[in-house]
């Protein structure tokens, strides 16, 4: 059985991976988080086969757990309307409230939970090892509390499972619950002992290399920000930190150069959005981050190692972006020019 | 193969709750009328077709099994009581987990589909408001059928899990079921993109006869034109027909029309794109002759592609088909019985046996076996005789073996639990051929009578001791150089006719005769 986590760069051709991974022989479930790469993954599958083969079944995670894993088991038995994903249990709550909305939908991030409780586990499991010959699992950076103590179960299945991830674009948990997992990914050494234990071979090297950062912008990647990140380019691009008047106009009125903002990237004119929802996109050649207060701060200082993960894995996100040039921009300058 | 392991009902129709286990191949049910042969049938088509609309256009007050609509409205009548009823159609294991899960009445891993009846609940308030009104009134119109797999997921008729096909002769001539039988015959043999640019150029074919060929009509008729309709109710679907030797099917005589739909959808063909896995055949032997009924049922074993399921009254389909493939269906509110278990010698014996009345044997409740014509001609007679009334009274009916293969008839009563009197000869051993040959027949509801004499040895020997009188006054004249007796014994079927017609009070029944009419009329 493969069992793998495949510690994968930004632009290292993850997803070329999971698709090459497929034939036509074997039965593929792959799972991602979010719709957008189902639809992306969806294409890249059509493309290589010219339709969906019936032996490669593409879920979203949710839509994973609650369909496959949740309804076959427990839809009769225990009922449910659907997926919450937005509210919470109060704290307080007792009995079915843990689990369910007023309409009675499972709150995603325990629907994971749901089914520990419930006992079905071991049937999801043997259902998986039934229909499926190999696992693919994207972003899966992203599994946590819940979800990640529910990945722990299944990496036990008889199938081979191939996990692909990058701990640095950790922007985000599918599920957050009390404390469970809580401190999963406070650093990488740990995070990675975690599927060490459960029997998952780590391989930081078959996508160590990032096809869309050039050799520039790697080394400013590892050297301001600590992050592992090499390249198979060998040209040099331009990295430039723009705090002039003339300059930074320049970049707001280019359509072309995405703004990458820490938040409220939306209100923003002019092909703007936040470097945490730029994750996924392959598309942009130059790239203009800029940097709110505080990072400028540790930019400026030197200690962009420092930041908090969640801020730290962001811009990181937002940065490796850039297919050629990266314009690093303060905020407070963007601000002052725009009310202006 | 795709094929259905089992059917279960509740509440549908004319069941409460009834299961019916189906084998891999060949199933043939069988059953008195109005014992919910077609019920089986139309449920499993119900099912398999996920269409709402042909549910609602039945209508639930027809759906819903009418004895729990009546004891619900008899009842306190509470929302939460009204009534739910299902169809759950349980599949083998072909590998497709949509339709794997709990999602069952019985809750445990299976695949399968299940269209299920209940109140819509988004109507909740008005429904409590009709329930309480002083009327009694059931809520029919409230109902709402819902189709899901065994995973949990809805699916409709456009989501093919298992593919089937309903062949019922006895729409036959019926426009409606001709179009719906040639379409699908159309869809199993063409492929999906197939059918689109069918679909297309058949849209234009039509338009450009418009446009072309009734051009000079159409510039006479100035502001208007005339054109051929395309629409849901005019298109290549419905306007398919299948020709065979230039003849539409629909014009043929209804035999052959029969004959026709039942072998085109059994063939194994080399053209079937989207093979059908089930077909659901509702009394073949309609509007058949003898001849093609054998040719039926010779196609009907050769078809071992698909699972078929048959509903007959025809003791031909049924036996020579191997009663051991036979479902057998009470009138009564009960799980069937299958014909699976018989042994393998008896189910030959009926394959190969000449005319036979076997299906009649099974949906018989109480019966009197004997051994040849005579016996046969009499036995009413006589049954009048002792009980003073008729057999057909008592629901008592008569078999005539032809020879001794009582047992072969033993093996099903005994499977059926049919009350059954075998009326023999000793044959000068009575021990051996009546006692000792049955021993293991000693079930409460089957019974061996014979003359306990060993002289007595057969019928008519019986007969004519037990009224030597008349029998001489019968038969004497004319004999030259056989006695009485031995005249009887060698012209049996007509001594018999002549006794019926001159029958007359003070005709001694044999006291083993009486015995068996009297207990099998007790």
């Amino acid at each position: 059985m493969d069992k793998r986590l495949i510690l994968s760069v930004a632009g290292s051709g993850k997803t070329r991976y999971i698709i090459d991974y497929t034939d036509e022989e074997r039965r593929f479930l792959i799972l991602t988080y979010t719709i957008n790469n189902v639809a992306n993954i969806r294409s890249r599958v059509a493309a290589k086969y010219g339709c969906i083969p019936k032996n490669i079944e593409i879920y979203s995670y949710f839509s994973f757990l609650y369909s496959f894993c949740f309804k076959p088991f427990l839809l009769n038995a225990v009922g449910a309307k659907g997926i919450d994903f937005k509210g919470m249990a109060h704290f307080k709550a007792v009995g079915d409230a843990r689990y369910f909305d007023r309409f009675r939908r499972i709150y995603s991030y325990r629907l994971a939970k749901v089914l520990e409780v419930n006992g079905v586990i071991d049937a999801v499991k043997a259902r998986i090892e039934k229909y499926f010959d190999a696992v693919l699992i994207d972003e899966v950076q992203d599994f946590g509390g819940n979800d990640f103590a529910f990945l722990e179960r299944i990496v036990a299945c008889t199938v081979d499972l191939v996990l692909v991830g990058d701990f640095f674009q950790h922007t985000y948990d599918t599920s957050r619950d009390g404390n469970v997992n809580k401190n999963l990914h406070a650093d990488l050494a740990g995070y990675l002992a975690r599927f060490e234990a459960a029997g998952v071979i780590v391989d930081p090297d078959t996508l160590g290399n990032s096809y869309r950062c050039s050799k520039s912008v790697c080394a400013f990647i590892r050297e301001t920000m600590g992050v592992a990140i090499d390249t198979h380019r060998d040209d040099e691009t331009r990295i430039e930190y723009v705090d002039r008047d003339d300059g930074i106009r320049e970049l707001l009125g280019s359509g072309a150069t995405i703004k990458l903002f820490y938040e409220n990237g939306k209100t923003y004119p002019l092909n703007s959005k936040n470097w945490g929802d730029s994750k996924g996109e392959d598309h942009h050649q130059d790239v203009c981050v800029v940097l709110n207060k505080n990072t400028d701060k540790f930019y400026r200082e030197g200690r962009l190692a420092e930041l908090p993960p969640r801020t730290k894995n962001k811009l990181y996100v937002a940065i490796t972006r850039t297919r050629n040039d990266l314009y690093l921009v303060p905020e407070s300058k963007v601000r002052k020019l725009l009310a202006g | 193969m795709k094929y259905i392991t089992r059917v279960k009902l509740k509440n549908f129709k004319r069941f409460t709750e009834i299961q019916v286990p189906l084998q891999e191949k060949l199933n043939i049910i069988i059953g008195e009328n109005e014992s919910g042969k077609s019920t089986i049938l139309s449920a499993i088509s119900l099912v398999l077709g996920g269409n709402r609309g042909q549910i609602e256009k039945i209508g639930y007050e027809r759906l819903l099994n009418h004895g729990v609509v009546s004891a619900f409205l008899e009842s306190e009548r509470r929302y939460e009581d009204l009534p739910k009823a299902y169809v759950e159609l349980w599949f083998n294991d072909f590998g497709e987990h949509e339709l794997d899960g709990r999602n069952n009445s019985e809750g445990v891993d299976g695949h399968g589909l299940k269209m299920e009846f209940c109140p819509n609940d988004e109507f909740g308030p008005t429904i409590r408001q009709i329930l309480q009104g002083a009327e009694r009134n059931f809520p029919f119109e409230f109902y709402q059928v819902r189709f899901y797999t065994f995973q949990g997921d809805a699916y409709s008729g456009y989501k093919k899990y298992v593919r089937h096909i309903v062949i019922d002769t006895s729409q036959i001539g019926n426009d409606y079921a001709v179009r719906e039988y040639v379409g699908d015959m159309y869809d199993t043999y063409a492929e999906p993109l197939e059918k689109v640019v069918h679909q297309n150029e058949y849209r234009k074919l039509k338009e450009g006869f418009g446009l072309n060929v009734m051009k000079d009509l159409n510039e006479r008729a100035e502001k208007y034109s005339f054109a051929l309709k395309s629409d849901s109710k005019s298109n290549i679907r419905t306007d398919l027909t299948l020709i065979e030797e230039s003849i539409g099917i629909e014009n043929k005589g209804k035999g052959r029309q029969c004959f026709i739909k039942t072998e085109f959808a059994l063939k194994r063909a080399e053209g079937v794109r989207q093979k059908i896995d089930v077909a659901l055949i509702e009394e073949p032997e309609n509007h058949l002759s003898h001849l093609n009924m054998k040719r039926l049922v010779g196609m009907i074993a050769a078809a071992d592609d698909k699972q078929l399921i048959i509903a007959t009254h025809s003791n031909m389909i049924s036996s020579r088909l191997d009663l051991r493939n036979t479902i057998y269906m009470h009138s009564a509110d009960r799980n069937p019985i299958l014909l699976t278990d018989l042994p393998d010698d008896t189910a030959e014996f009926f394959i190969k046996a000449p005319y036979h009345g076997i299906l009649d044997y099974v949906l018989s409740k109480k019966v009197i076996l004997v051994e040849g014509d005579s016996e046969y001609i009499l036995m009413a007679k006589f049954y009048e005789m002792v009980k003073g009334h008729s057999m057909d009274t008592d629901q008592v009916h008569v078999f005539s073996v032809g020879g001794t293969s009582f047992k072969r008839y033993l093996d099903v009563a005994n499977l059926l639990g049919i009350k059954t009197a075998v009326v023999r000869d000793n044959d000068t051993d009575y021990q051996r051929n009546c006692v000792e040959l049955y021993e293991d027949y000693n079930a409460d509801h089957i019974k061996v009578f014979s003359d306990q004499d060993n002289g007595r040895s057969t019928f008519e020997k019986c007969l004519y001791q037990d009224n030597e009188a008349v029998c001489t006054e019968w038969f004497a004249a004319g004999r030259k150089t056989l006695t009485v007796q031995e005249y009887m014994l060698k012209n049996k079927a007509e001594s018999a006719l002549e006794i019926l017609r001159r029958m007359q009070d003070g005709f001694a029944v044999p006291q083993y005769i009486r015995e068996a009419i009297e207990w099998i009329s007790g």
